[in-house]
């Protein structure tokens, strides 16, 4: 099998591989670039553990085929985190209690940013259909819908804000 | 040799792990030595990887260059927009490609226009785009209705129109609208292309008209009417990545006195494909909307499909469900449905 180019911006920093055209671009995260903070669940799009940022739009990236991807911006949980801080979202997901067994909290937190990059007020409702390809089967989301209201609040430098 | 390393693998593991058959898909099928059906959740355990298999990928940069490659290359072949359907079915092994063929490229089929009266919509554009575009809101909103109502917002910025129509599941959500809306679809190969109504090109239940050397390059329909309008409804197991147990479209165009001049009604997901309603649409004809009429429109259509579902396991749930789904259908497009005068 021809391998491909796979060049693309991830977390900011630019990747540069040959791979095999058969890999999803969870596999190339994971396997071999070491991102394992993107999970696997199902592998076909309906629980949204393995969502990335795709030019700051959250897709499956179980459903991506690697060399879809190449040329493009993909963000990770791992592009959050900033000099060793933690991202206001991630801050607020742990304040809110908002994390139980944590498999979804990487997909939740990135469809939480995509939602907030482009709505930085969101109401109950858009919040709830932000998170609607995300499944969570521990906290019954209602932590995770409060930790994304006090995620907006923070990014607003409302409160928390330091 | 990786099915004689499974066998190995599984031999110990999974006759002391019964928990391993609780999973949801199915890698082997019966007749192996160890005589069982073998189910694994994500197909990842004991160094047991559900992988892709092998193919060759072009990614070509315009439409004529796609269509050349396709026409030269050997089959199985298959053409690749968004993934989301295809990506999975390649997995399970449901479908093969030695080559696959990505329009990723292809930007000139991402394109929403008006023109001339009629809506043209490329292959590309995907179901996020149908739900947030002005001007599919404005000129066909059931369209955008139903693309708001697919999966969850991943599949949704992934997904594309193309996809779903070639696709041809019984439950794609975007047909019912398209079936309403009488659009047809466009079609090109090397040296030629053909249009023809979506009600001919879509044959269900994963099938379509298309060859394999042909890429369904967008679909056209005309914008509706002012005095036209329609919905969307649809009926899943929960809100969001829901696959459509039931689901209806309705178009309606009044007269000025504000009688129904015309209804086209268009059933989801009962059928291998869409089907209309043409005796309730007929009850509609030349009516002024209120409750008594849609109670009878709405036996109508409950009358039709359970024609169409005969003795299916699904049926006795379905013909009753279709009541509140058709509904809600025909009140979101004419709330005097619901008034009495």
């Amino acid at each position: 099998m021809k391998t491909v180019r796979f060049k693309a911006t991830i977390n900011n920093r630019p990747v540069d591989l040959l791979i095999a055209p058969n890999r999803r671009l969870l596999d190339v995260l994971r396997e071999d670039l070491g991102l394992t903070g993107t999970k696997e669940g199902c592998g076909e799009g309906e629980c949204g553990a393995c969502t990335v940022l795709l030019d700051g739009r959250p897709v499956n990236s179980c459903l991506v085929l690697a060399p879809e991807a190449s040329g493009r911006q993909i963000t990770t949980i791992e592009g959050l985190a900033a000099d060793g801080r933690l991202h206001p979202i991630q801050e607020a997901f742990l304040e809110a209690g908002a994390v139980q067994c944590g498999f979804c909290t990487p997909g939740m937190i990135l469809a939480a940013k995509a939602l907030l990059d482009e709505n930085p007020r969101p109401d109950g409702q858009a919040i709830k259909t932000a998170i609607s390809g995300n499944l969570c089967r521990c906290t019954g989301y209602v932590k995770i819908v409060a930790a994304i209201r006090l995620a907006a609040a923070k990014l607003a430098g409302e409160e928390g804000a330091r | 040799m990786l099915a004689c390393a499974v066998k190995l693998e599984y031999k110990g593991f999974v006759q002391n792990n019964p928990e391993v058959y609780a999973g949801s898909r199915t890698i082997f099928s019966k007749g192996n030595k160890l005589g069982i059906v073998q189910k694994v959740n994500s197909c990842r355990m004991k160094g047991v990887v559900l992988v892709l298999p092998p193919f060759a990928y072009y990614q070509p940069e315009t439409l004529a260059e796609a269509v050349n490659l396709l026409a030269e290359l050997p089959e199985p072949k298959k053409v690749l927009a968004g993934g989301t359907d295809i990506l999975p079915a390649m997995r399970k092994g449901e479908l093969t490609a030695e080559h696959l063929v990505s329009l990723q490229r292809l930007t000139e089929l991402s394109q929403i226009e008006l023109w001339d009266g009629n809506v043209r919509i490329g292959a590309l554009v995907t179901f996020r785009e149908l739900a947030t575009s002005p001007l599919i809101q404005k000129a066909c909103n059931l369209l955008a209705e139903a693309a708001a109502s697919v999966g969850g917002p991943q599949v949704r910025n992934q997904g594309t129109i193309g996809g779903n129509i070639v696709n041809a599941s019984p439950a794609g959500d975007l047909l019912p609208p398209l079936f309403a809306l009488e659009a047809q679809v466009r079609v090109c190969r090397r040296g030629g292309e053909r249009i023809l109504p979506l009600s001919e090109f879509l044959l269900g239940m994963g099938k379509t008209l298309i060859l394999p050397e042909e890429i369904l390059t967008g679909v056209i329909f005309p914008a509706l009417p002012e005095r036209a309008a329609g919905s969307f409804v649809k009926l899943g197991r929960r809100n969001s990545l829901a696959i459509s147990r039931i689901s209806m479209a309705a178009v309606i165009t009044r007269t000025p006195d504000g009688d129904i001049e015309d209804a086209r009604l268009v059933l989801g997901a009962s059928a291998p494909r869409p089907v209309r309603a043409p005796a309730a649409e007929a009850l509609l004809r030349g009516k002024y909307p209120g409750p008594a009429l849609l109670e009878q429109v709405v036996a109508s259509i409950a009358e039709t499909v359970a024609a169409i579902l005969g003795d299916r396991p699904s049926a006795p749930y379905k013909r009753v469900a279709v009541k509140g789904v058709a509904r809600q259908a025909l009140l979101k497009v004419v709330p005097e449905f619901g008034q009495w005068n």
